[in-house]
């Protein structure tokens, strides 16, 4: 059993939502009566063996499990493939992985390029790092999920203003549904965004008071990308919350998520090409092993 | 021949005739038990609905199903119908046609609305109310199971009952459906009284709605349609108070000019506190000025939308109809096959009991000469015999199934019969 879950790769559930989104995106162009066995089958096998493969790394891991760049982004992937295989049993009719499952494969591909090497943690900061790290991947997920239904706001609304009926298995929820979906991520993604922000300015503190790990200073690429994101996250929100009561605010609501997801995608690129201190150990307490194993992105980065 | 049809259905029988060969519940219970007596050891299921009265008939090789004269004349006085009177217009079909006719009838191929759902439950009564009158046997009990898999097959891979086709079920379930989520929290606001209006509303009831509100020009009409229709009657003229509430509006007043122009609606457009609302303009013509459609919020949809609409769905539902005959046929030879397959039960059970018998006497010899094998011993031995019978009489029933999809395997019987030497 061991043997086997070790040699479950990203390739294994990376292949297997890749087949269930080609069996959602099959569904604009002919009927099927096995296709939604099918689908689910595909995506529930690449959940299970997403859930093995973290958890796998989660006992072998010889640091704070899961605490490596790579681990958070399939972390992410991990979240947003069960909402979504949830949401496609709970709503059949509805191509519900035709929207989420690109945003999981593409955070799959984004964990392959980052660091599998763990954040450096002392005792003292061990909590404090995995608060900021669960904010910051509740903010991203509710992000992701708020442009998803942004978009099938506006995808939906552009039917019926169109006046036709439903495309062939393109049913959507309805508006009042969608925009309420899409208000609740934007204020879970600006309240748990900030909360993250917040803790990494208290991790940093201690970090800054103990001396024992390399603190970020605040115009490190990370702090400024991430202030960012969560600044306009919030701004998002007070928009949305202030055209509440006007007859745009749905439409409105729904390209502040889309935008807000634009934001997040750009922030994370940003994270491939600028070098900085987040996350890092000091230079002189990296072992040779733990450098060979960084992705040539975060070698760069390592650099002082 | 062991199935047999006679019918009247839209297609080819006019209203007036099929009037008069409807079924009531009663008179069908009667039709059957008398059908019993007349024809005893056949089968029969009678589908009486108001686009067609159908005799499904089938009887085995030694009792074959009454022939299309018999039935014609039960039908006629059954109903009291010079039988003369009924020559000419009723479609008779035997065997595989009769499959193929049910199973496209259950999957509402033939029916007057392409694909509507209802006639499948029609068929399922009508076989109900058979086999409790013990009129079915194995013969259409296995053809009207099949007819529901057909249907089904039919309602799943296909879009062909799918699409909506009446305005008022396009208006709620394709357009109010798709702004909002449930309809038990939302106000309901009906101008006029017209039976759209009616139809539609019904609706939105089956889908929640609890808050209704009816406006018209005469509160007397709308107090006495607020008692029929379930809701409140409002005077006129509180028409923007309750349009400026309203979530939900379905319009069908006999005005002339429009009831709601853009200037009402702007004026009350700040009270209603940014709150989507769909109009379903039914009236002909127009209560709602077009122009308000622009307005952010509103979803302003008139009868020549929804209308365009329905025909659009009425275009989809054609579109599917290769897709379900080809259901409908393959289905249709999968029946055919394993009946004709049935004919070749008695063959196969003689040819594996003379088989067993040799087997067994072959095994008694054997273990008479070898007194000294164990019990184990022989069951294996035994065991090794009958997977070699099972082994030999393997390719001749496969060849059987095979040859029963192009009809009952005649040939092949006749030989199995004369090599073997097996009996009629």
């Amino acid at each position: 059993m061991g043997d086997f879950v070790a040699g479950i790769s990203v390739v294994c559930f990376a292949a297997s939502y890749a087949v269930a989104l080609a069996f959602e995106a099959s569904r604009l162009f002919f009927r099927s009566g096995v296709r939604g066995a099918a689908l689910v089958g595909f995506a529930a096998a690449g959940l299970l063996a997403h859930t093995l493969f973290l958890l796998w790394r989660a006992i072998n891991e010889p640091a704070v499990p899961l605490s490596s760049e790579f681990d958070w982004y399939l972390l992410a992937a991990w979240l947003l493939a069960m909402g979504s295989l949830w949401l496609t049993l709970a709503n059949p009719k509805t191509p519900v992985g035709l929207f989420f499952l690109p945003i999981v494969l593409l955070l799959i591909g984004r964990a392959e390029v980052a660091s599998r090497v763990p954040f450096p943690q002392s005792p003292a900061t061990q909590a404090w790092g995995m608060i900021h790290g669960s904010f910051n991947l509740a903010a991203s997920v509710a992000v992701a999920v708020g442009a998803v239904g942004g978009l099938m706001w506006l995808i939906q609304a552009g039917r019926l203003s169109r006046k036709t009926t439903p495309a062939q298995g393109f049913r959507m929820p309805s508006l009042e549904k969608l925009a309420a979906l899409t208000g609740r991520s934007m204020v879970v993604a600006a309240t748990t965004g900030a909360a993250g922000f917040l803790s990494g300015m208290v991790l940093n503190a201690i970090n800054q008071q103990s001396g024992l790990l390399e603190t970020v200073p605040w115009n490190d690429p990370v702090v400024l990308r991430m202030g960012l994101l969560v600044g306009w996250l919030i701004l998002a929100a007070v928009i949305a919350r202030v055209l509440a009561h006007r007859p745009q605010g749905p439409r409105v609501r729904a390209w502040l998520s889309l935008v807000s997801l634009l934001v997040l995608a750009g922030s994370m690129s940003w994270g491939l090409v600028g070098s900085s201190r987040h996350g890092r150990s000091p230079i002189a307490t990296l072992t040779p092993t733990e450098t060979s194993e960084t992705s040539p992105a975060t070698a760069e980065e390592d650099r002082p | 021949m062991t199935l047999a049809l006679l019918g009247a259905t839209h297609r080819s029988v006019p209203l007036a005739i099929r009037e008069r060969l409807a079924f009531t519940t009663d008179q069908a219970i009667e039709a059957i038990g008398r059908f019993r007596d007349c024809f005893p050891g056949r089968e029969l299921v009678l589908l009486s609905t108001c686009n067609r009265v159908e005799l499904y008939t089938a009887g085995e090789q030694e009792s074959p199903p009454p022939t299309s004269e018999e039935l014609l004349r039960f039908l006629a006085e059954c109903r009291g119908i010079n039988a003369g009177d009924l020559a000419g217009h009723l479609d008779c079909q035997v065997d595989q046609a009769v499959v193929r006719h049910l199973f496209g009838v259950a999957s509402g191929l033939d029916s007057m609305v392409l694909g509507e759902p209802q006639i499948l439950s029609q068929v399922k009564q009508a076989w109900a109310m058979a086999r409790e009158r013990d009129s079915t046997g194995p013969l259409t009990s296995e053809m009207f199971q099949s007819a529901l898999r057909t249907a089904k097959r039919v309602a799943s891979e296909t879009a062909i009952g799918r699409e909506r086709l009446s305005i008022p079920s396009v208006a709620v379930a394709d357009f109010a459906r798709g702004v909002f989520e449930r309809f038990d929290d939302k106000r309901v606001l009906l101008l006029g009284a017209g039976k759209m209006a009616a139809e539609t509303l019904r609706y939105l009831q089956d889908g929640g709605a609890r808050h209704i509100v009816l406006l018209n020009r005469s509160l007397e009409r709308a107090t006495e349609l607020a008692s029929k229709l379930g809701g409140v009657a409002v005077e006129w003229s509180c028409l923007n108070e309750e349009l400026a509430m309203a979530d939900l509006v379905v319009s069908t007043t006999g005005a002339s000019e429009p009831v709601v122009d853009a200037t009402r609606y702007t004026a009350i457009e700040s009270a209603r506190g940014g709150r989507p609302l769909v109009v379903l303009d039914l009236a002909v013509p127009r209560d709602f000025d077009p122009a308000i459609s622009s307005r952010p919020g509103v979803w302003l949809y008139s009868i020549e939308d929804l209308a365009a609409a329905c025909e659009a769905n009425r275009k989809k539902r054609q579109r599917e109809i290769p897709a379900a005959l080809a259901i409908v046929e393959e289905e249709t030879s999968r029946f055919m096959a394993e009946l004709h397959h049935r004919h070749t039960g008695p063959v196969i059970e003689q040819l594996r009991a003379g088989w067993n018998e040799t087997g067994e006497a072959e095994l008694e010899r054997l273990f008479r000469k070898l007194p000294e094998l164990d019990s184990a011993a022989r069951l294996e031995i035994r065991k090794a015999f009958d997977r070699y019978a099972a082994k030999l009489l393997h390719p001749p029933l496969v060849s059987l199934r095979d040859e029963s999809h192009a009809g009952p395997p005649h040939g092949l019987l006749d030989a199995l019969k004369r090599l073997f030497n097996l009996e009629d």
